[in-house]
């Protein structure tokens, strides 16, 4: 069955792509403001990539349970560590940070970074009762490697960043890394909160390292999270307290 | 952008960390619901919002399809008792040291310090609980201790850092305050004998206190030191070559008890970043020198679509009181006039201007020239107009100037670089081989010079974490 009906013409002044910056960067500091604690899995992994008759294989795996309660709380417990070789030393050692303004998803749309990058709407897409913008972003000047471009996806039901696609048009360390293939943010929803999900970057080093090689993905995952469910202060004063 | 940077930073640490690897664990693929619905601990499931959440879906698959192994589901199997049993075994956690320490190596040439030698010793994290840190050199040219200790404790509230710092000691300084002794002077001493800076000892203590933000930075100081002048002990270098300078200049020699201010400011909705310094030393707190120094500093990055960067700086200073070398301002060197030696004029006020142009891409791949990745070479054009006036510090007739030079005694220069940019320790630091025409009737016949600064050098940079 068809049904057709008239235009209409609507009479709207369209949000401005400043508006939308403005708002986002609310957004994302309501994100921030309306959590007290919270508490997630992490887990690091580094895989080497697959190169001709050689598959993927996974070099080192770690997983902890981060807990964080503001103004500046963090415990993270190691739950497990596993690398291809075990007698191996990893040399990485993991800071989680207190603060849980996950500046890895909106560095480009804080305030301070206005100044630094150009922004343009990429495209707009209507999903059920979501209205999500997708803004590209790139650097003003290419003075400074490490600044990527890239694009987010908005939601504007929250105006935060749902989903984030991070380029570098140069390697940010030449003298190391050839290049940064790609790199993706995803944000999920637990109850109202939208918090990290997952970080996968794919680079390539310069040199073949031993048994590494060139090309290797790096990946961190968030999962598991209880928010704002009222973490003791004894988690981060007693090394044996319970959460 | 900082962000950005550790994570490349430690995607280069674990480049140093691996050299070996075999099969991997096998890993599980799952769904975003399903890995919201495994239990460890409390959590919460997410709202049903079908539309957005299968979009997202359906963009996370194509991120899975991309990156196979790295993006599947952990193996979940193990970790509920893994936890239990690391909360009541928490000795068993790899130990998270509230104690830091570090050690490495201290050395220096110069040609008034000789080989310096000795190391460093830290104690600590400045964000935790503090960082003690210890230096001892033994100065071979005067046959001196040279050394001191310093703390230093970081604080972060919300956006803001705040840092506190108190050091105490000996040891030589470069009379251009301005521009600290890097390890490349110490080389080129070492190798060439081309050490052009002057240098004077100081003995005493210091306090600083900061507040940083993303945008803007405010210092407090306080610094009470005896300053002594130094003279030249070694005029040796590994490729006997004639030392560039012998002479030293000699600092006045004194106590100083000095008020430090520091403030830097990224200008919003500009791509501008100012600084302004103001040091005071004054016998109303018992300094044997009275001076007022102010300088004030501006740089800009000006982006030339995907293909250059403009770089424009100015920095204008003024000292007012006593003409001490030590307080003076001096103009040649890398982080001003490239075509001048390092701090060949001085005066008690300085004017400068500077525009670099810096090419992004690598005109080795662009002509088609064979080169490892590692090495991509950038193109740098530059212009630079500067002067000194005032007292002149090396005992020269004083330049008339009140609050600004003659226009006669502006000096110019232009040039050309090639510019490598290797991403440590900082994404901006270039390392350029430069090669310069001064510019006017009887200028120096400085015509080539290799240097590593930053791009943006006239101020200190704004808002990098700690």
């Amino acid at each position: 069955m068809h049904t057709e009906v008239p235009e209409v013409l609507v009479h709207a002044p369209r949000v401005t792509l400043d508006e939308i910056l403005d708002r986002v960067a609310r957004g994302e500091a309501r994100r921030e403001s309306v959590l007290v604690d919270e508490t997630f899995t992490a887990t690091f992994r580094i895989v080497r990539a697959a190169k001709g008759d050689h598959p993927a294989a996974m070099i080192e795996e770690r997983v902890w349970r981060v807990y964080k309660k503001k103004p500046d709380r963090v415990r993270s417990v190691l739950l497990r560590q596993w690398r291809v070789k075990p007698e191996g030393r990893g040399n990485v050692r993991f800071n989680f940070r207190s603060g849980m303004s996950e500046e890895i998803v909106n560095f480009a749309f804080r305030p301070e970074a206005r100044r630094d990058f150009h922004y343009r709407i990429a495209g707009r897409d209507l999903l059920g009762n979501h209205l999500v913008y997708r803004i590209a972003f790139e650097p003003r000047s290419p003075l400074d490697p490490s600044e990527p471009s890239g694009l987010v996806w908005i939601d504007t039901n929250d105006f935060v960043i749902v989903r984030q696609e991070v380029s570098f048009k140069r390697s940010p360390v030449p003298i190391l890394l050839k290049d940064i293939d790609r790199m993706v943010v995803e944000r999920q929803r637990v109850g109202d909160h939208w918090v990290l999900a997952r970080l996968l970057m794919r680079a390539e080093s310069n040199l073949p390292l031993p048994q590494l090689g060139r090309a290797f993905d790096v990946s961190m995952h968030y999962d598991h999270y209880a928010i704002n469910a009222g973490v003791a202060d004894s988690v981060f004063n007693a090394p044996g307290a319970r959460p | 952008m900082n962000t950005i940077a550790s994570g490349a930073a430690l995607v280069a640490l674990i480049l140093g960390g691996f050299g070996t690897a075999a099969h991997g664990a096998p890993a599980t693929h799952r769904t975003r619901a399903q890995a919201s619905a495994t239990a460890l601990g409390p959590h919460a499931q997410a709202d049903p919002d079908t539309s957005l959440d299968d979009f997202l879906d359906e963009m996370a698959d194509s991120t899975d399809l991309y990156f196979g192994k790295s993006a599947a589901a952990r193996d979940t199997a193990g970790l509920d008792s893994a936890l239990a049993y690391a909360l009541d075994h928490p000795e068993n956690q790899p130990h998270e040291r509230a104690l830091h320490f570090g050690v490495m190596p201290s050395l220096a040439f110069n040609r008034v310090d000789g080989p310096v030698w000795g190391g460093a010793l830290s104690v600590g994290d400045a964000r935790r609980l503090g960082q003690l840190r210890g230096e001892l050199q033994y100065a071979v040219g005067p046959n001196e201790w040279l050394g001191g200790g310093s703390y230093r404790t970081a604080v972060r509230r919300g956006e803001t850092w705040w840092t506190g710092l108190v050091s105490g000691g000996r040891s030589s300084h470069a009379m251009d305050r301005d521009h600290a002794v890097g390890h490349l002077a110490s080389l080129r001493a070492l190798l060439t004998g081309s050490d052009r800076k002057h240098y004077y000892r100081r003995d005493g203590w210091a306090v600083h206190l900061e507040r940083e933000t993303a945008t803007s930075r405010v210092g407090l100081g306080y610094r009470n030191m005896l300053e002594k002048p130094l003279a030249t002990t070694t005029t040796w270098n590994l490729l006997r070559r004639e030392p560039k300078l012998v002479l030293n200049l000699p600092a006045e020699r004194g106590r100083v008890r000095e008020i430090q201010l520091e403030t830097g400011l990224r200008l919003p909705f500009t791509p501008v970043t100012v600084q302004l310094d103001h040091d005071v030393a004054d016998g109303a707190i018992g300094s044997d020198f009275e001076y007022g120094r102010t300088r004030v500093a501006a740089s800009s990055e000006i982006g030339i679509g995907d293909l250059a960067t403009l770089v424009p700086q100015v920095a204008y200073g003024r000292q007012t009181g006593d003409a001490i070398p030590q307080a003076a301002f001096y103009l040649g060197g890398a982080h001003s006039m490239r075509s001048l030696e390092s701090a060949s004029r001085g005066g008690t006020g300085l004017a400068l201007a500077r525009l670099d142009l810096l090419g992004a891409s690598d005109i080795l791949r662009l002509a088609h020239i064979p080169h490892p990745a590692a090495f991509p070479i950038q193109a740098g054009l530059f212009v630079a107009s500067g002067a000194v006036w005032g007292a002149d510090p090396y005992g020269g007739p004083a330049r008339p100037g009140k609050d600004g030079p003659r226009s006669e005694d502006w000096i110019h220069e232009a040039g050309v670089s090639l510019v490598y940019q290797p991403g440590i320790p900082d994404p901006t630091t270039l390392i350029r081989f430069n090669y310069m025409w001064p510019l006017g009737p009887g200028r120096e016949s400085r015509r080539w010079s290799i240097s590593i600064s930053r791009a943006l050098d006239l101020v200190k940079p704004i808002g990098e974490e700690e």
